[in-house]
Parts: structure tokens; sequence; C-alpha cells
């Protein structure tokens, strides 16, 4: 047998790999047969956003949004849950101005900061931003500490207190984890409003995209006041309100 | 020496009924149905039938863990990996029409779940049957 040098051990195995990954390039293991295709990632380039005008949001307005969500991601029917423990993504806040006594209304959820603070105390990385500015809670990582509950300065989250059953197929909910207003995100990404959006007839409650010089909310957001609540904390909410 | 040959001859026995033991899970109502109608369920290309249903078998959770990061995360949606679209497959329907959960004792789930030990965390938070408008 003829002794191999290293030169030649190098050569042989260098043209018979080159020669294989010629031959093999075109096959692939893990494809399927026929592919569904699956939806590109979002992007920074869109950010979501809210405007509740409080003067043309009517008191029956805010329940409806209420009872939408409600039926939307199925929240509110918790039996064991009492007092404090109940889940409340969407809530009906009055404000009253002390000076004045002018009471307003307005429908408070997650105001999906682009500086979340209950992203920056999640210990797992559940509490999460998509780059398009939702803020959701990863629930597959969440392992119920509620610092984020703590953090939020809305008020906007709320604990599983009860093993469940029943769920809504889009909308996964299970004892011992935190959720909150997930701005529909399921309907987002199909291209429809977000369900308490859809419940107000008028245009008292505006969704788009911040960022699209075009969209309604941009072009109203130019021309109106507006203002975050707790602007002070400098969190650059994406749900914005007029009118207080 | 037959005293031994008894012993012997019992424990080849045994190990052959836990062989037979080794039965296909309940598949559910669609999947049967789509097994009896010879469609070939999770195929791949470049790969024999039989062999993209061990893949399935063994690489379920993989295939899914990383789906549910990019829908969730990156907002990725459709596709063929879907945890919805497993149960919708998979659930059994009983007497009254009504369907079985699909992580509920000897159904599809739960029978190899149980079989290896391994626990189950979906359903804790997932829909357990198909949802109500399909």
């Amino acid at each position: 047998m003829k002794e191999l040098n290293r030169r030649d051990f190098i050569k042989t195995t260098t043209a018979t790999t080159a020669g294989v990954a010629t031959i093999a390039s075109g096959i692939t293991l893990t494809t399927y047969a026929a592919l569904p295709k699956e939806s590109n990632p979002v992007t920074n380039e869109k950010r979501w956003g809210m405007l509740i005008d409080t003067n043309k949001l009517t008191e029956s307005n805010i329940d409806d949004m209420v009872n939408a969500c409600q039926e939307e991601h199925g929240w509110g029917n918790e039996t064991h849950s009492t007092g404090d423990q109940q889940a409340g993504w969407i809530k009906k806040i009055k404000v009253k101005d002390k000076a004045t006594e002018r009471i307003s209304n307005l429908a408070l959820m997650c105001q999906h900061c682009e500086e979340p603070p209950c992203v920056d105390v999640c210990p797992t990385n559940a509490s999460m931003k998509r780059e398009d500015g939702i803020v959701l809670v990863d629930k597959h990582l969440c392992i119920g500490c509620r610092y984020c509950m703590m953090a939020c300065p809305y008020d906007a989250r709320s604990f599983v207190h009860e093993s469940l059953t029943n769920q809504k197929t889009h909308m996964p909910r299970g004892k011992g984890t935190v959720e909150a207003c997930t701005m529909c995100v399921h309907k987002v990404d199909k291209g429809e409003a977000p369900a308490c959006v859809a419940s107000v007839s008028s245009d008292a409650v505006i969704f788009g995209d911040l960022y699209d010089p075009t969209s309604k909310i941009n072009q109203t957001l130019k021309k109106v006041q507006s203002t975050q609540i707790r602007a002070d904390l400098n969190l650059n909410t994406g749900v914005r309100y007029s009118g207080i | 020496m037959s005293r031994l040959l008894i012993v012997f001859l019992s424990v080849m026995l045994s190990s052959v009924v836990a062989q037979a033991d080794h039965h296909i899970p309940n598949l559910g109502e669609k999947a049967t149905e789509f097994k009896d109608e010879g469609k070939e369920a999770h195929k791949r290309d470049g790969m024999s039938h039989a062999a993209s249903l061990i893949l399935q078998r063994k690489m379920h959770p993989e295939l899914l863990s990383h789906k549910r990061d990019k829908t969730l995360r990156q907002g990725v949606r459709g596709g063929v990996v879907q945890l919805s679209k497993c149960v919708e497959c998979h659930t059994s329907v009983d007497k009254d029409g009504e369907f079985i959960p699909v992580n509920a004792p000897d159904q599809f789930c739960s029978t190899c779940h149980k079989k290896v030990g391994t626990s189950l965390d979906c359903f804790s938070c997932h829909r357990t049957t198909p949802a109500e408008e399909m």
C-alpha cells in the first residue's frame, strides 16, 4: 500500500468534501411537503399605539370596551378569585380635578411603554417588548413572582390565582402566571384592530401605527393636544389620552 | 434443572408480553380519519413516512418550543407547527359528541407522556380541545 503523507491526505479529504458538498447541496433533510407560509417577524419600523379621547368616550363606551376585552380573551369568569385577585386587563377609571371638580372617565390598560418598567425588573425575561412596541408576558418563562405587577405604575397587570380550563385558543392563560392587555396581538398580526377599539363605534378610540405619517393616529396626534398618564416617568407610552 | 428452565421460560414470556404492550396510542378523531384515508401525516420531503413519524415523535417538543418563541417574541404566525393544530387532529370525541381534553388519561398526549414519565405542561395554559368555531 502506498504510504500516505500529510499533504496527500489533506488534498484527498478536501477534494472528497467539496465533491460531497456539491452533490448533496440540493438535499435538505427537514422540509415539509406542502409548506404553509409563516408570516415575517415584526420589525421596529412600526409602533402600535392608541389614542383615547376622554371627551368623546362615554361611560357606556368604556363598559363596551371592558366587555369586548373579556369576550375576546376570556377573563373575568374566575370563580375562586375575589377582590384584588380578579383579573383586570382593562379598567374603568374616574379621575377628578380637585381644583375644578371636573370628572373624566377613562379606560386604563397596559400602556405599552417604550421603556417598560415591567421588562426592566423581570428576573426571567418573561416580561418582554416586541419590536413593534407591544409589551407582552411570555408565560412559558413566567415564574409568577409578580415583580412586574409591583413595578407597573398603571396597575395594569393581574395574576392568575386558580386553575383554568376552556381558555381561548389564541389566548392561553394559566395559574401562576401574570397577564395583561396584549393590544390583541393576535388580531393586530392579522391586520385587524384590537377588540376594545372595534367595540367603540365613534372615533373616541383610535388605533394605529404611531410612526406612519399617513395613519389616522399619527395625524390626529399632530393636531390635538394629548398627554401620557404619568408622563413624568418618561416611559413614552403607546397609549395616549386627550381631554384629561 | 427443570425448575431453572421454568424460571427462564417465564422471564422470556413476560418480556414478550412487555413488548406487546407497546401499543399505538389513541390517535384522535381527525388523525384516525386521516390515517384511514391512507394519507401520510407529518410527511417530510426526502424522508420516508415512517422516518418522518419517528422524527415527529422524537422532536415535537423542540419543534413546538422553537415555534412558540418565534410566535410570541417575533410575531411569526401560521406555518406547520402550531399547538392548536396538534389539538385539532388528536382529540377524540365521547359518546355525546363532546371533545375529550387531549391531556385526559388515555388520550393522545397523556398516553406516551405517562409511559415515559415526562410532565406535560402545555395544557396548564393552552386549550385542550379544538376551538368552538371549528
